[in-house]
């Protein structure tokens, strides 16, 4: 496979920092003091202050760390860290990273050092028929949506499972409802305005199709299970913000005759929204359950909104300048990235109501950015996918340069998953979905 | 005037001088005197009467030629008699004139008449050879009519002569020699000739009363002519009764009545009687019998007459008749009196007192019925103007009056001097020049510079050193002389730096600037006007996001959805294209069988509908994409054809027809075809998304067409062709309709039908235009690389014009909610300008360029070809030629 996870332009940065360092060795530098701290146990080092130069980089204070390390804990292994000062990343030579940020050189500055997130690599590529347009992982299935207007069901491992008609139009969300071992269930979302609650008998590799959704008028963007799988939420063009139940009975709980049932068989497949939240101006493009009554949609009119799906009402409203192509939610950080109408990837924190609304802003796509997935075991970690054909990975702690750009795609990223830790996967406008083995580290 | 000549002429040959002044003056007389025609004929009557036959028989043969010869003079005269009459005036003039000194007279009048002259010299030397050959010896008399054919110099001479001894008898005899010695041939001959030259003295006389005006107007001093005329044509008559009375006793004095045929006497035609001189007649009369010649006795019997006759000086012969005919006392009067150049009549009064023909005194009614015109009573205007040209003149100073001329020349006389700085006497004057710096002033002398200074003031020896060490440099002294003491003034001697310290002083002043300028210093970068910098005028579309690849061939139009997911387009190659604005993905195509020039999405969501224009076919395409409900419901309602008991007129008939779609055309989504006759080249929707107009540029008067969706009607809004029509824009509010010709942009008011506002502007061509969204700014774009921004309450002239682009403007578009416009040209380039438009009608419209958006890739020398925004959006679409559309955000 071609595909390459390279390394940021770090190695660049060494060389050049290296040549700076040996130049700025001659002169004398001024020295600041340093304390190593981590959080990682099996790398803790003593916590004495260090007087260092202060054009040191990080190549530098890696060496040193691990030439402590060497002397305390007798690791012998080369171990790669990474740098925060003041709980950034520190990706320039000290002293500007120090000024930057206006710290005091008087003062003991403290360093913390944590393993450097190990570089992703290509594991796979799903060739569909036309472009992937959604993704959903769970368990060791991979459920894609296509432009082609099917569904696709892929093992972990690569292999194509089930194909599944039924759409009339481009689907542009899926989203898995349940899964046993013999049995599950997903929903998928389309632009023919209808969601489309499927049963898949996993033994038998049959599917069914138990509920249509109507209720849209526009087609749908976006489509999210809340956390006890028992209610998704769908945003659409039509500016509409539906509830509607997921269980596959039709808890319906009126005496109803079976007779009637099954006279109105098709009335029954068709689902109605419980509940139908307006508010938006424009399309809602990205929906996540915050809570378990709450959600964040992000929208085409500039606003990401946290609703009450008790109240049916809204709770709070933050205001871009940009559309938002799609959101993601973290619960383990409590914040939120969208990926909007620009290059940039923007962090909001919907818990705050003062300072500035966009806590951080990650610059480094050259296009749109259009879909964003926290990762599910880190609260810095982040990827965003764009029509730079990029994948990059974040660190929430870096807003400057990404830790890793993952190539490979030849067109447009149109959506991208993480709730596999292990993996990332994404799906392009090039007919692919690629998939990324992350060699996640525990901290 | 045949009436005299004869007349006059018969009586002898003596005469021809004074005849033809005569002849002259009888015709004149007659122009002054038409009426006195009647009276004439009765006289010649008896003139005829008079004569003796033989006499009165060559009379009228001789002015039977004359008359025949002179018919034309005759007419001629006739008329100029109608003429003259009408211009009694001027002839009377003439008559003066003709009366007056002759001499000098007729020398003026010849002289200025070159043309009659040589007229006159060609007859004088036919009449001088036909002389000579006749006769050689009759040089008198050659001399004579030499002299009145030619000139009438000689006539003077003559006259002269005349005068000098007119009781000479000498000059009588030369007469009758001459008489007897010219053979009558040659007598004829010179009648003839004398004939044509009373012609052509008629004619001259004529010519010349035109010129001799001022003379003229000399001659009215002479109070005697009205009086003059009256007493000649007494005379005449006198004279006539006079012959009469010497002829009476003539036997055949009744023979004949000659009053019809007054002249023919003699019959023997226009012959000269010289051939008769070997027969012993000399002509036939009327009934055909020989005239027998006169008797002529030889030189005894001539002599013997001489002596004893006492009329034979007054005999003279007629030349005509060969009978002699003693003249009258009344003849030799008048004879005489010419000769001595004297008025012929004797009864003529010269100097009777003067009556005005228009009396000086002002009369209590006036003579003239028409009353005085106004401008007479009106100081000139002409006059006026060259005195008020005059007076301009001396107020400019171009022009100077003689006074001042004198004075000036007396200034030049003395040198002069140029004041270099006006002394402190006029410093008050001085002050008035703004900021004057007043000279210099010198200081008053001190102490030092007394002749008998204190005594601290003279130097000491180590003044005296430092004043020679600074030898060099005089200008370190404190003083610029040593002080002096002096005893007396008297011993004081003269100032020897007098002369050098004035021309310093001199040199000073002039050198000295004498006002203070203020320069006024305007940076260039002031002028123009503060424009607020792009930063704060965001957001606007800044780079590229989106590239739509799929099209074969040029896009020539897009259109956006309303609400902003998807764009159409089409281009050359025939293929209606529909995409999604966020991911750039193709949905549908459509093939529309034609090249589409123009794609417009409707704005009323009510129902999906695009409106295509395919060559000649205008096509309602419904793209079936958006909410599902509505393009169903549009199906179904396009699906009747509603029906109307309308007739269509033929010449909406022939320019469009409505065709259900059908089969293939069904299936794509096509539901309503509009065949045009001409290809469209726009098409466009009304707000409310029922009327569309579509624009046929070389449809003549049926170039714009509006039709009628729910009723499937269409419309010629126009019946005259105001131009090549580019494109025709509903106003998003108001019933009007913007229509661009190729120059100017005219706004109906669809409601009153009328034209309300006619934009002009002053390019070339016009190639697209768009209505700002409040409906008060037009923006054009024009092929010679304008934009026009057009603000409807300000003016029809542009608001502003705005040379962005390289070359010719496409296309043009505003944004509806951001104040934000785009335009895309041939060179590539799409620019983008804030155009804020305020509520506050004070404010004008704040123009600003943004962006110059250049990416898509030229091809065949097109560019961007078509515009539009997204309409929630800050996003702009461009159409290129290069087969791409593209997004900017």
């Amino acid at each position: 496979m071609e595909i390459e996870s390279i390394k940021k332009n770090r190695l660049k940065m060494k060389s050049k920092d290296k040549a700076m360092s040996t130049n700025k060795d001659h002169k004398d530098e001024t020295q600041i003091q340093i304390r190593f701290i981590t959080k990682q146990q099996q790398y803790a080092i003593p916590d004495y202050p260090l007087s260092v130069h202060s054009s040191i980089i990080t190549d530098e204070l890696n060496t040193l760390v691990n030439e402590l390390l060497r002397e305390s804990n007798d690791i012998q292994d080369q171990v790669e860290f990474d740098f925060l000062i003041c709980s950034q990343f520190l990706r320039s030579s000290l002293i500007e990273h120090i000024t930057d940020r206006e710290i005091s050189t008087e003062d003991v500055i403290d360093v913390e050092y944590v393993e450097k997130h190990p570089s992703p690599e290509p594991k796979d590529c799903l060739i569909h028929d036309d472009w992937v347009s959604a993704i959903a992982v769970c368990g060791k299935w991979i459920l894609t949506g296509s432009y082609d207007n099917m569904l696709h069901i892929w093992t972990l491992k690569g292999k194509h499972h089930l194909v599944i008609p039924g759409h009339i139009s481009p689907v542009r969300a899926v989203a898995w409802i349940s899964l046993n071992d013999d049995n599950a269930s997903f929903v998928s979302a389309s632009m023919d305005q209808t969601c489309m609650i499927w049963s898949w008998d996993i033994t038998k590799n049959s599917v069914e199709c138990i509920h249509i959704c109507k209720g849209h008028r526009r087609s749908i963007e976006a489509v999210s299970i809340n956390y006890d799988k028992t209610l998704m939420a769908t945003g659409a063009w039509d500016n509409m913000l539906y509830i509607w139940s997921t269980s596959t009975q039709e808890d319906d709980d009126d005496g109803e005759s079976a007779s009637k049932r099954a006279r109105s068989e098709y009335a029954n497949k068709t689902k109605t929204p419980k509940c139908a939240m307006k508010g938006h101006k424009q399309a809602i493009s990205g929906i996540v359950w915050s809570d378990k009554t709450e959600i964040i949609t992000g929208s085409w009119d500039h606003t990401i909104k946290t609703w009450d799906t008790e109240l049916n009402g809204i709770k709070q409203e933050i205001y871009g300048d940009k559309c938002f192509f799609d959101i993601d939610y973290s619960p383990l950080s409590r914040v939120v990235i969208a990926g909007s109408a620009d290059q940039h990837v923007r962090l909001y924190d919907p818990r705050s109501t003062e300072g500035t609304i966009v806590k951080a802003r990650f610059t480094s796509h050259t296009q749109w950015v259009t879909s964003v997935r926290w990762s599910t075991i880190d609260e810095h970690l982040f990827i965003s996918g764009a029509y730079d054909n990029i994948v990059k990975l974040w660190d929430t702690r870096s807003p400057k340069a990404p830790l890793f750009d993952l190539l490979g795609h030849e067109d447009k990223v149109l959506s991208c998953d993480w709730s596999n830790p292990k993996l990332i996967m994404s799906g392009g406008a090039d007919n692919t979905l690629r998939i990324f083995k992350s060699n996640y580290v525990e901290r | 005037m045949h009436v005299f000549v004869p007349n006059l002429i018969c009586r002898v040959k003596i005469l021809f001088n004074f005849e033809k002044m005569g002849q002259k003056r009888v015709s004149k007389r007659k122009y002054v005197n038409p009426k006195l025609k009647e009276n004439k004929n009765e006289t010649e009557k008896d003139v005829h009467v008079s004569h003796n036959a033989k006499n009165s028989d060559m009379e009228d043969l001789i002015a039977a030629q004359i008359n025949v010869d002179e018919d034309a003079t005759d007419d001629e005269v006739e008329e100029d008699v109608v003429i003259s009459s009408s211009d009694e005036e001027v002839e009377q003039d003439k008559v003066i004139f003709d009366s007056d000194d002759e001499v000098e007279q007729d020398e003026d009048i010849f002289d200025s008449d070159e043309d009659n002259d040589s007229e006159e010299d060609n007859d004088s030397d036919e009449d001088n050879d036909d002389s000579d050959e006749v006769n050689d010896d009759s040089d008198e008399v050659n001399d004579d009519s030499d002299d009145v054919n030619d000139d009438s110099d000689e006539v003077n001479d003559d006259s002269d002569e005349d005068n000098n001894d007119s009781e000479d008898i000498q000059s009588e005899n030369s007469y009758e020699e001459v008489q007897e010695d010219s053979p009558i041939k040659s007598k004829d001959d010179k009648l003839k000739n004398k004939s044509k030259s009373s012609k052509s003295l008629t004619f001259k006389d004529k010519t010349s009363t035109k010129k001799t005006a001022p003379v003229i107007n000399k001659l009215k001093n002479n109070k005697n002519h009205k009086n003059f005329d009256k007493a000649q044509m007494h005379k005449d008559a006198h004279n006539e009764q006079k012959t009469n009375v010497s002829t009476a006793n003539d036997e055949d004095e009744y023979v004949y009545d000659s009053s019809d045929e007054e002249d023919i006497r003699n019959t023997i035609g226009n012959v000269p009687l010289q051939w008769y001189n070997e027969y012993d007649h000399i002509g036939y009369d009327w009934q055909g019998k020989k005239i027998p010649k006169p008797e002529k006795g030889d030189e005894l019997d001539n002599f013997l007459k001489r002596m004893e006759d006492p009329n034979f000086w007054r005999t003279i012969q007629d030349p005509q008749t060969g009978q002699d005919v003693i003249l009258s006392e009344a003849d030799i009067d008048l004879i005489v009196r010419i000769q001595k150049q004297k008025i012929p009549d004797i009864q003529f009064d010269e100097y009777a007192p003067w009556a005005d023909w228009f009396t000086s005194e002002v009369m209590k009614t006036p003579l003239r019925k028409f009353p005085e015109h106004k401008r007479s009573f009106l100081p000139s205007k002409n006059e006026a103007r060259k005195v008020s040209k005059l007076v301009h003149a001396l107020k400019m100073g171009w022009m100077k009056s003689t006074a001042e001329m004198q004075t000036e020349r007396e200034k030049d006389k003395g040198p002069q001097f140029y004041m270099l700085w006006q002394s402190d006497d006029q410093a008050e004057e001085m002050r008035r020049i703004h900021k004057h710096i007043p000279a210099p002033k010198r200081y008053l002398p001190g102490h030092a510079e007394s002749y008998n200074p204190p005594p601290e003031y003279l130097f000491d020896n180590k003044e005296l050193k430092e004043w020679d060490k600074l030898k060099a440099t005089p200008w370190k002294r404190k003083l610029h002389f040593i002080p002096q003491k002096f005893n007396s003034l008297r011993e004081v001697p003269a100032y020897p730096k007098y002369v050098k310290e004035r021309f310093q002083r001199c040199l000073d002043l002039y050198l000295c600037s004498r006002s203070l300028k203020m320069r006024l210093t305007i940076e260039p970068e002031v002028l123009v006007p503060q424009l607020p910098s792009p930063k704060d005028l965001q957001p606007f579309p800044t780079t590229m996001f989106m590239v739509f690849k799929g099209h074969t061939d040029m896009v020539r139009s897009i259109t956006v959805e309303p609400e902003g997911q998807f764009i159409a387009s089409g281009g050359d190659d025939m293929l209606l294209k529909i995409w999604e604005v966020n991911t750039g993905r193709g949905l549908k195509t459509v093939p529309c069988g034609g090249v589409i020039r123009s794609v417009v999405w409707r704005p009323n969501q009510a129902m999906s509908l695009i409106v295509v224009a395919a060559d000649k076919k205008v096509l309602l395409i419904n793209p079936g994409v958006g909410d599902n409900l509505i393009t169903s419901k549009t199906d179904q309602l396009l699906e009747i054809i509603p029906q109307s008991e309308i007739i269509v007129s033929d010449r909406v008939q022939s320019a469009v027809q409505w065709e259900q779609a059908e089969g293939d055309h069904w299936n794509n989504g096509v539901r309503i075809i509009l065949n045009h006759f001409k290809t469209v080249k726009q098409v466009t929707w009304h707000g409310k998304g029922d009327y569309f107009a579509t624009v046929m540029p070389d449809g003549q008067n049926r170039s714009v067409l509006i039709n009628q969706l729910s009723k499937r009607r269409s419309q010629l809004p126009f019946n005259k062709s105001k131009g090549l029509i580019q494109c025709v824009l509903f106003h998003p509010i108001k019933p009007y309709l913007f229509v661009a010709t190729q120059r100017n942009v005219r706004v109906y008011d669809l409601v009153q039908q009328i034209m309300i506002k006619k934009l002009l502007s002053n390019s070339q061509w016009i190639s697209s235009m768009d209505i700002h969204p409040g409906g008060d700014n037009v923006l054009v774009g024009t092929y010679d690389r304008k934009m026009l921004w057009f603000d409807l309450d300000f003016s029809k002239e542009p608001y502003q014009t705005l040379r962005l682009h390289g070359t010719g403007v496409r296309a043009v578009a505003f944004h509806k909610r951001y104040p934000l416009f785009a335009s895309g040209a041939d060179d590539r380039a799409l620019i983008v300008s804030h155009g804020m438009v305020y509520n506050d009608l004070l404010q004008n419209p704040l123009i600003v360029p943004l962006k110059r958006l250049c990416n898509h890739e030229s091809y065949n020398d097109f560019g961007i070809l078509d515009v539009i925004f997204h309409p929630i959006e800050p996003w702009v679409f461009s159409a290129g030629a290069d087969f791409t559309i593209r997004m900017y955000t």
